[in-house]
């Protein structure tokens, strides 16, 4: 099986689709010729045309109503954001004009809405974001977030063969940081399902995205004194798999949410919520947050550094833990 | 020695041509149909402890005849009429409704604008899309929706289209009439126009789509993204800016600068056009023209359509702001009276008798609307559909055809590339 990145994992997952589907198609700011501003769509223009790989003017609201428009003639727009940070420009839309229609009118909108998100490349403030807070807090949407090659490929193809709105968020750090053997051909992986990323018995880390792999790195450290941490990704955000997190606490009864969002408002706060309603009883101490500061992400690198939550910290809470 | 090369005409559908008398202008054209161009302004002027509305301008004129159709047969201009009818009749039985307590919420009118929104409609073939506003609700009626759709609408009745979970005007028909639902802000119905008609258009037809933004309304910042897209695009929509004079309780004297709204057809590279709205024929024509331009794929039009709003925003605003004159004036100019006039007086086409006939059998049809949509129950949240997510419960089909693309290259494979990441 051929070594592949993260990008181009969802590069391979959105190609097939559109060999699979004539109804599918991508719409966005330069992503025709140029390929995208990550490359995700390189050589998408040459294989498909113009008319089916559409370059846009500089215009959010634009490209989701227009995708949602044509969503209403039956087809399949996978529409990219350059920055998930600029998704704000289109937030009316999302919100109101697209989560809401199949619920009030009974029109589906089978749309994928992605773009790269996430922090650690000294981006700044417009281009670190983790924006997925919003967007869980919306009915009628649906939220992923992959943290591994071959589940970028796997979640990107069932987004786009759902018939509900996904915003699709990839994290930029592993766009080519991680690589991995993914078979070739068509496979998918369920929406709305989390994944055991590692096995373990001590404490749980319930966490999504590029803090997985932190996750995994502090897990190696741990081991090392005796201490076996869980890590559960969540890969999808809305909806939650309140199973799995459920059954990681039962499990272990020591868990830490690790999310590089910001920590007010960020999910954790709903998944300690989750693990209160479903296995409050198995808890042996207080659920632990490890989150970026609230505050805008900060640009240059030792600030950023203080900003985002690493290896360590996750080590530091996971002791405190097993010793409560 | 060679004639010097004949002035490019610019790709601008709004033909903005070099000036032969002066190489350093440019010139453009925005045609306006109607009969008389009135010229007022409304100021907010201090009168001792009060601020008040006061109108300036010649507002004596009584209202012009009707301009003769090109297109609308004589059948046509009775169907016309009958829609006109309906809407305006069914408003006021959504009044009365409001008056016995029956409605839940405000209700909102489109009295005084019925030729806007039912000749605009009646242009659209079967399937062809239009996304209604507020003030829309003939062109609702003109898809095929029925007056008690839109009662039980108001009515919050587990009949209605939305099954009671939104009012008014919101709502739609994907599949049968291809009625876009309205959302309660402003212009965003424009971009998603535009999409069906992209989407249409990847499935192997230039449609013409239909939509309407008010004065107020295009102030927004999502119909300048909308149009725009639809414009570099070639898609065909059919943009009706309903000058109406007032948004909410603000005058177009505190909305935007230009003269004329169709102006701004300019700035896009369209066609504009001027065209009295309360003339149901004119309103007809420019509809038609636009459409067909769209259907031949060459892209959007916007058409300005004058008249004023004759009811407040809402039931609820009695909207005592607008100055008796403005409001005299336009009353002379009720689109549905000089429609009546024009076929009854002017061409003959229905007799006074037949007259009576047609309204008597529009309020009969209303009756029965009406009786339907009060005896109806009010929705149980146990029966009613309220999943947010579509997870098999609706057919995602195609409205044409099967997407072809001439331009693709089967051959191309994917390549593997190493991904650019300028953030280092």
């Amino acid at each position: 099986m051929p070594e592949t990145t993260y990008l181009e994992a969802i590069r391979q997952g959105i190609w097939e689709e559109m060999e699979r589907d004539p109804a599918v198609f991508c719409i966005g700011e330069d992503i025709g010729i140029y390929g995208g501003a990550f490359k995700v769509t390189e050589g998408f223009v040459h294989r498909f045309g113009t008319e089916r790989v559409i370059d846009t003017p500089i215009a959010e609201s634009a490209i989701v109503g227009a995708a949602f428009g044509a969503s209403l003639t039956g087809m399949r727009p996978v529409a990219e954001f350059q920055f998930m940070d600029f998704i704000g420009c289109a937030f009316n839309q999302i919100v109101n004009m697209v989560a809401k229609a199949h619920f009030r009118w009974g029109a589906p909108a089978p749309l994928v809405l992605r773009g790269p998100s996430g922090g650690g490349v000294h981006g700044g403030p417009f281009h670190s974001q983790n924006p997925e807070a919003y967007f869980v807090h919306t009915p009628g949407l649906k939220v992923v977030c992959p943290a591994t090659a071959y589940d970028a490929k796997g979640l990107i193809k069932s987004a786009i063969r759902d018939n509900n709105p996904v915003v699709f968020f990839e994290h930029k750090f592993l766009y080519r940081r991680i690589k991995e053997d993914i078979p070739t051909g068509d496979f998918t992986v369920p929406l709305g399902k989390a994944r055991i990323a590692r096995e373990g018995k001590h404490v749980s880390v319930i966490t999504y995205a590029a803090m997985v792999h932190t996750a995994l790195e502090a897990a190696e450290t741990l081991a090392k004194e005796g201490i076996e941490l869980e890590v559960i990704d969540l890969r999808t955000l809305l909806p939650l798999d309140r199973q799995a997190i459920a059954d990681t606490v039962k499990k272990t009864n020591r868990v830490i949410i690790l999310h590089e969002d910001v920590r007010t408002g960020g999910i954790a706060g709903e998944v300690v919520a989750i693990i209160n309603e479903e296995a409050f009883d198995y808890l042996d101490a207080p659920i632990v947050r490890i989150t970026s500061k609230d505050t805008p992400v900060p640009f240059s690198p030792p600030l950023e550094e203080w900003f985002l939550p690493n290896v360590g910290d996750v080590v530091r809470e996971a002791k405190r833990l097993v010793s409560y | 020695m060679s004639k010097k090369p004949a002035p490019k005409p610019s790709r601008s559908g709004a033909t903005g041509l070099q000036n032969p008398t002066n190489p350093q202008q440019r010139t453009y054209s925005i045609p306006d149909w109607r009969a008389e161009r009135p010229d007022f302004r409304i100021e907010q002027v201090r009168e001792g402890e009060q601020v008040r509305y006061v109108v300036h301008g010649d507002l004596s004129a009584p209202a012009p005849p009707v301009r003769e159709s090109k297109y609308l047969t004589r059948e046509q201009h009775i169907e016309l009429y009958r829609w006109m009818l309906l809407n305006r009749r069914m408003e006021t039985a959504l009044e009365n409704l409001y008056k016995q307590g029956k409605v839940v919420g405000g209700v909102y009118f489109g009295l005084g604008q019925e030729a806007c929104s039912c000749a605009s409609a009646m242009a659209l073939r079967k399937d062809e899309w239009l996304g209604p506003m507020i003030r829309n609700q003939g062109a609702m009626l003109v898809k095929g929706f029925s007056a008690r759709d839109i009662m039980m609408q108001y009515m919050a009745k587990a009949g209605s289209p939305t099954f009671g979970k939104d009012a008014s005007s919101h709502f739609g028909d994907i599949h049968e009439r291809h009625v876009v639902s309205p959302i309660s802000t402003l212009g965003d119905l424009i971009p998603v126009l535009t999409g069906v008609a992209l989407g249409a258009r990847l499935q192997g037809r230039n449609i013409a789509v239909m939509t309407w933004i008010g004065d107020g309304g295009q102030s927004t910042g999502v119909t300048y993204e909308g149009l725009n897209f639809a414009a570099v695009q070639k898609l065909g929509l059919v943009l009706f800016v309903e000058n109406n004079i007032w948004a909410y309780s603000t005058p177009t004297d505190q909305q935007f600068l230009c003269k004329d709204l169709a102006e701004r057809a300019i700035a896009y590279g369209i066609p504009g056009l001027i065209v009295d709205g309360t003339d149901a024929c004119q309103v007809f024509d420019a509809a038609h023209e636009a459409c067909e331009r769209a259907r031949r794929g060459e892209g959007p039009t916007l058409i300005e359509a004058k008249m004023m709003r004759m009811k407040g925003h809402a039931i609820h605003d009695a909207a005592q702001y607008v100055p008796r004159p403005l409001f005299d004036y336009w009353t002379r100019r009720d689109p549905i009276a000089r429609f009546e006039n024009y076929l009854v007086n002017v061409k003959k086409w229905l007799t006074a008798d037949d007259n009576a006939k047609l309204i008597a059998d529009v309020e009969r049809q209303l009756e029965e609307d009406r009786d339907f949509a009060v005896n109806s129950p009010m929705p149980d949240p146990a029966s009613t559909p309220l999943e947010t997510w579509c997870d098999g419960c609706h057919e995602i089909k195609l409205t044409y055809d099967v997407p072809r693309y001439p331009n693709e290259n089967k051959d191309a494979a994917l390549k593997k590339h190493e991904a650019a990441v300028h953030l280092k």
